[in-house]
């Protein structure tokens, strides 16, 4: 070892001290021994060369008595033996020539060993574009969007965008400007090397250093004569990133990663330094070169991509502070178990069950859209049946009833954009009839969405068909079909590949060509209209080259075996059979997903309808055991609701602890979520006693059964934040908080006139002869949905007392109740 | 109100006389002395000094007022401001220059009112800068607006939405530096969002100050009647009413302490503390009132939305709101009959007939009656879109595709025209080359032309901020164009 070497051993000697202390303060344990490093891990292991020349990357890692792991990478002692490896920079091993030995790594006194094998390479390595030269390119930025990956290119050169598109971009520097980007006689002397290194003008400046490794590639490979590569060898296939799992004990601490791509012949490369590697949670979780930095207590994602590949690492941040015990809370259902699971395992105390109250003022919002009415409560609270057993009764009372469906139909309106502006006037009418009582009715989830797909003929007869009328034509057919009930969003695919995911411009149209048959023509009837299905002119055509398209699966599980070719053959219900398999792999995940954000502040995954591979769930195994269930009940939805509401995890009290409340993303409590627009003029309604005016409702519809957002449209319900149902997104609806909000709220006609009008709840709990305190009970029930505390009680007497009328001071007290946030959020 | 110090008090000597009297008079909201003392406190940590670089220095805090003409969608400086006459016939298109009040500038012919205001404004006939990455109206608006290059691309190529890192947009900061003396909106947006196609508003919201500082929005059209329900004492509810139920409503929340900490992030305490005071000083109200001015004055602005829309800035600014942004009320959507100054599909017909009239009646009654009312002095009116446009014509410069007589985006070379607060008018400053395509003098670039902004009120334009995540950041990388007062 040499010298430098050892004075990084004692200072790593130093660190360790350190880290023992700060495990101490850290720790959960009880008081013990200092946490000492054990063990050191070094990835990965057993590490294979090519050839020599090639670096790769180790990663050292010390491990406490305590489990806690600390990146040494940058500190240790590494002492390759026997001159087959020496030591590069950032840790990095190079490989000198072709044997076996072990390489040893030190540090606070333990060491490790790995095997090392350096094989022989068989002449000059060959050096291709698609696997030396495009990463390069890709690494320095020439693909960038503000470079030639621009959608014009840049002064003249143009790349695909993060080279997505290899074939473009070779064809791009070979065959643009007559191939003078090459000098073959005199390669150093290339354009495409004399541009990068500033030896000429290049408006992106400097880019590759002179005489640097991805210099000599790119020569080396003009050298050659600029070979392709074969797609069959030099294509990635697949990245190996190490670590699986980042898990820091505090603030602060650093891991450093190993990317190792697989190539389409099995062989493997180091390409840490070339990946782009990202941050989901940038608050908690922050980029550092090849590595990640712990900035607060938290979770984040790290995505590591390389040439269109890409892998995902959870990286969770702990909080240090001492003194955490976990408390076990009783476990209703699977939920809990896969929530706790987590929780404990991140540190995190989740809070304990909501009061009665709060429990049926939350499980009816969610279930029903309304508060719970003052004698329901009543009853609830006094009712003396064991509390689970009490709150699913509640639960199974609330689904049943009529409050349910109405509400669930809004719900799916909104999705469905159940809309007069696609749907004419009575055709949205009997689609929300069809709605309603496929709600009332329950029917199967995968039976719902194949009456939706399949659906033929009369809007009017056939209230299904509609939904090909707020979806028109072929694309927006597939594009709602895949948002709403795979949550997938294809959209970005239909101009270009998508530049992280797999969705492909061509899968974008061979999705699309499953309704390229789908014809609506005007009925018998004043704005009826059939969707029938084409005989000519019905196939799609590629945007590109015009050639026909042929239906495709987005991916193959779950599919029939066979597509009709022809497109006058119906191909939706081969579509339809693939979607609602249970091999389909986003079906009852989307679906789980979205309606468990029904629940809480999020889903599970979030946003609900951008389901992929880089919007990773927060719990995983909860997710899949929530779809295998949903599964294993015939898609049954109000089994679901039923699962959800029935777990502590939703019964939990909005109030946190001090190891959750920073928590927003874990389910350890309840976070308050304002009552969406319907619901809050419902509720005004309920607690004032006076109907919410709507234009053109029968007297007895409430805000939450209006049918489409022409209905008191600019009014209230917009102004807080109702759908217009014009786009297949959950983010139509909006609940967040402004100034306009507070205005209308504390002096906007809708409350204030609900409030002050002499037939509503006030005047006729003062007709009956209710006592002072009778009054301020009702009032805190009808808008808290909870009986007053002593001190309220106290205040709200005192006030009414002081008024010029006990009506007057009534109102004062139920205007001030509607506008606190224990009435404004469900919470 | 809250009443946070700005200019005149000073962070280091408590607070002033006056503003002890101010809190005095709001006591009953129970914004308390030690509440009052620990908000300066925490101002005057996340905002240092605002004036130390520039105390002194000429047209630094010469206004109280802004008033922001924002032409969104990016109108053609050479047929409006900067007249190319001697130019190539696909550059210098169908308008001949005229003359103005002031001898040597000369305006497009679309201007013919403009013209005789021109001694009360400045054109910066030298905008430009070269963005980074997009070339699109919400990219451009964004760092415009906000001083910073959008960070967030969809991979559809547009912006992200509106997100709560943005960076603020500048009247969300000057309305919280800045909060109004008198109880009115400190930031009002005026008749339709920042748009282009379905991103909505993104380079217009207070991003990571938070939603309190967001403009209050008033999509209306103030050419029909506005709708102020929400600002008006109702009557069975008096003054003295609605400050017993703000009490008993503080009562109630503060009974559920746990659910208010809960529900903090919403800022709905802050929310309600202003809706309280709008509609107990009822002077906000009145500023929209257009009824209260003659029809003269009204037909003098235009009765178009655009041009009710800046007397109604100007009505705004009189009652003493810091900060008001009109936006031009028609955005991009293809069709050339409609007023958006993205003019890709025809430019000199709608121009004459649709957009300039409007502009022109609007911009120079403001500017006339402003200064007729002295308030020019006090206010910094600005006229600017997020670029200009192609010289030549029927050329794609976007990616979009242009009518022969169409004109496409262009940030390199645009005008701005900046008025009041000391300014000195009828001058030019910057020149445009010969094709008007790049800055022959003098380049201006849109951070330089928000610095001027934030200087003309009293702040230093390199401040820091502390965003969402507390890290220090730039008020604008730029700096204020300080021959402007000369």
């Amino acid at each position: 070892m040499n010298s430098k070497s050892r004075a990084t051993c004692l200072w790593v000697g130093g660190l360790m001290l350190a880290v023992a202390v700060s495990g101490v303060r850290a720790g959960d344990r009880s008081a013990g021994a200092p946490e000492e490093i054990r063990e050191l891990q070094v990835q990965p292991g057993g590490l294979v060369f090519s050839r020599p020349g090639e670096l790769r990357r180790i990663l050292v890692t010390g491990i406490s008595a305590g489990g806690e792991r600390l990146d040494l990478t940058e500190t240790v002692g590494i002492d390759p033996q026997g001159g087959i490896v020496e030591l590069g920079p950032d840790s990095y091993l190079r490989a000198v020539r072709e044997g076996e030995t072990r390489v040893t790594v030190r540090a606070g006194g333990h060491s490790a060993e790995i095997a090392v094998r350096v094989d022989a390479s068989p002449g000059s390595p060959r050096t291709t574009f698609l696997r030396d030269v495009l990463p390069i390119m890709n690494k320095v930025g020439c693909s960038q969007g503000v470079c030639h990956g621009a959608a014009k290119g840049k002064n003249g050169f143009k790349l695909s965008l993060r080279g997505y598109d290899a074939e473009f971009d070779y064809r791009s520097l070979l065959y643009d400007m007559s191939g003078r980007r090459f000098n073959r006689a005199d390669p150093p002397q290339s354009l495409m090397l004399a541009k990068p290194t500033q030896q000429v003008a290049h408006g992106g400046g400097l880019r590759l250093d002179l005489g640097s490794s991805y210099y000599k590639s790119i020569l080396a490979w003009i050298e050659q004569e600029v070979p392709f590569g074969d797609p069959e060898v030099d294509r990635v296939v697949g990245l190996e990133v190490h670590p699986g799992e980042i898990f820091m004990h505090a603030p602060g601490r650093s891991q450093q990663v190993v990317v190792v791509a697989r190539y389409a012949d099995g062989s493997t490369r180091d390409v840490t330094r070339e990946s782009h590697l990202g941050s989901s949670n940038g608050e908690a979780v922050a980029v550092e070169g090849s590595g990640v930095k712990g900035i607060r207590t938290g979770e984040s994602t790290l995505m590591v991509r390389y040439e269109g590949q890409f892998e995902m690492v959870p990286v969770t941040v702990l909080d240090p502070s001492p003194g955490f015990v976990w408390t076990a809370l009783p476990q209703y259902n699977q939920i809990d178990e896969l929530v706790d699971r987590k929780l404990q395992r991140l540190r995190i105390q989740p809070s304990p069950l909501a009061d009665d109250a709060e429990f049926l003022r939350r499980v009816s919002l969610d279930l029903t859209g309304r508060i719970p009415e003052p004698e329901r409560i009543r009853a609830f609270v006094q009712d003396p049946t064991e509390t689970r057993r009490k709150r699913s009764r509640a639960i199974d009372e609330l689904i049943r009833g009529q409050a349910y469906a109405d509400y669930w139909t809004l719900k799916w309106g909104d999705l469905l954009r159940s809309n007069r502006k696609f749907m004419s006037y009575k055709g949205m009418w009997t689609f929300r009839e069809w709605l309603g009582q496929s709600i009332a009715d329950n029917k199967p989830y995968d039976a719902l969405v194949r009456e939706l797909l399949t659906a033929k003929g009369s809007t009017f007869e056939n209230p299904a068909a509609n939904f090909f009328l707020s979806a028109r034509g072929a694309t927006a057919a597939m594009e709602t079909t895949t948002q709403l009930f795979l949550g997938v969003r294809m959209v970005c695919a239909q101009c270009h590949d998508h530049p992280f995911e797999k969705w492909t411009q061509n899968q974008y149209f061979e999705m699309a060509a499953f309704f390229s048959a789908i014809g609506v023509r005007p009925g018998f009837e004043s704005g009826e209209e059939v969707v029938y299905l084409k005989r000519v002119d019905n196939d799609l055509k590629h945007p590109k080259d015009g050639r026909v398209v042929n239906p495709q699966f987005l991916v193959p599980a779950g599919g029939p075996s066979s597509i009709p070719s022809a497109a006058d053959r119906d191909r939706r219900p081969a579509l339809v059979e693939w979607l609602t398999s249970r091999e389909n792999p986003f079906f009852a995940r989307a679906i789980v997903n979205r309606v468990w954000s029904y629940f809480f502040h999020r889903g599970i995954i979030s946003p609900v309808d951008d389901i992929r591979a880089s919007n990773p769930p927060v719990n995983e195994a909860l997710l899949a055991a929530l779809a295998e269930d949903f599964e294993n009940h015939d898609f049954d939805l109000q089994h679901l609701m039923r699962t959800i509401t029935n777990s502590r995890v939703y019964q939990t009290t909005f109030r946190a602890n001090r190891w959750n409340r920073h928590d927003d993303r874990n389910f350890s409590h309840q976070i308050p979520r304002r009552l969406g627009a319907e619901s809050l003029a419902d509720a005004i309604a309920l607690a004032t006693g006076v109907r919410f005016e709507l234009p053109e409702m029968p007297e007895d519809y409430s805000a939450v059964q209006v049918p489409d957002p022409h209905v008191g449209k600019g009014g209230f319900l917009d102004l807080f934040g109702r759908p217009q149902r014009e786009e297949p997104c959950e983010c139509e609806r909006r609940s967040d908080v402004s100034l306009p909000h507070a205005l209308n709220l504390v002096n906007g006609p809708i409350l204030a006139d609900a409030v002050s009008a002499p037939e509503g709840r006030i005047a006729t709990l003062i007709q009956q002869g209710k006592s002072d305190s009778q009054l301020v009970e009702d009032l805190h029930l009808s808008t808290l949905s909870r009986p007053p505390t002593s001190q309220e009680m106290q205040v709200a007497l005192a006030h009414l007392k002081r008024s010029g009328s006990r009506a007057a001071g009534a109102q004062d007290l139920l205007w001030a109740l509607l506008n606190s946030n224990g009435f404004l959020f469900n919470r | 109100m809250l009443v946070i110090p700005g200019r005149g008090g000073s962070f280091c000597d408590g607070p002033t006389r006056r503003e002890f009297l101010r809190v005095g008079s709001v006591g009953l909201f129970g914004l308390g002395l030690p509440h009052f003392l620990a908000m300066q406190k925490a101002q005057a940590a996340s905002t240092p000094d605002l004036a130390a670089k520039f105390a002194g220095v000429r047209g630094f805090g010469a206004a109280k007022h802004v008033v922001l003409l924002f032409l969104q969608g990016g109108p053609s400086h050479l047929d409006i401001w900067d007249p190319k006459p001697e130019a190539p016939s696909n550059v210098r298109g169908e308008f001949n220059p005229i003359k103005t009040r002031v001898p040597g500038i000369q305006l497009s012919e679309t201007m013919p009112l403009l013209a005789d205001q021109v001694d009360k404004c400045t054109l910066i006939r030298s905008m430009s800068y070269t963005p980074k990455g997009l070339f699109n109206h919400t990219a451009a608006i964004y760092q415009m607006l906000t001083g910073y290059p959008p960070d967030k691309v969809a991979p559809s190529g547009q912006l992200e939405p509106p997100s709560p890192a943005d960076f603020p947009t500048a009247g969300s900061h000057v309305s919280k530096m800045l909060p109004p003396d008198e109880p009115v909106l400190p930031f009002v947006e005026l008749t339709r969002p920042l748009q282009e196609s379905s991103v909505i508003g993104k380079g217009g919201a207070a991003g990571f100050l938070g939603k309190a500082y967001d403009p209050y929005r008033l999509y209306q059209d103030p050419n029909e009647s506005i709708n102020l329900d929400d600002l008006t004492l109702r009557k069975e509810v008096s003054e003295q009413r609605l400050k017993d139920r703000y009490t008993l409503l503080k009562g109630i929340n503060q009974s559920m302490p746990e659910l208010e900490k809960a529900v903090g992030q919403h800022a709905l305490g802050e929310y309600y503390e202003k809706a309280f005071d709008l509609v107990l000083s009822g002077k906000a109200r009145d500023a929209f009132d257009l009824d209260k001015e003659s029809d003269k004055m009204r037909d003098r602005y235009g009765r178009t939305t655009f041009g009710q829309g800046a007397l109604l800035a100007r009505r705004l600014v009189e009652a003493g709101t810091r900060f008001v942004q009109l936006n031009w009320p028609a955005v991009a959507n293809g069709n050339p009959e409609v007023d958006a100054w993205d003019t890709h599909a025809s430019n000199f017909k709608p121009l004459r007939n649709l957009h300039c009239p409007k502009l022109d009646r609007a911009l120079s009654a403001l500017l006339e009656d402003m200064h007729q009312r002295g308030l020019l002095e006090e206010t910094l009116v600005v006229a600017v879109g997020e670029f200009g446009r192609s010289p030549r014509l029927g050329v794609s410069t976007s990616g979009n595709t242009n009518a022969p007589d169409g004109r496409d985006h262009w940030p390199y070379c645009y005008t701005a025209v900046i008025a009041g607060a000391g300014i000195p008018g009828g001058q030019l400053y910057g020149a445009s080359d010969e094709t008007g395509s790049a800055p022959k003098d003098k380049p201006v670039h849109p951070n330089d032309l928000l610095a001027t902004v934030y200087f003309t009120l009293g702040i230093n334009p390199e401040m820091e901020v502390l965003n969402h995540l507390d890290q220090p950041r730039e008020l604008v990388k730029g700096h204020p164009v300080l021959d402007l007062w000369s």
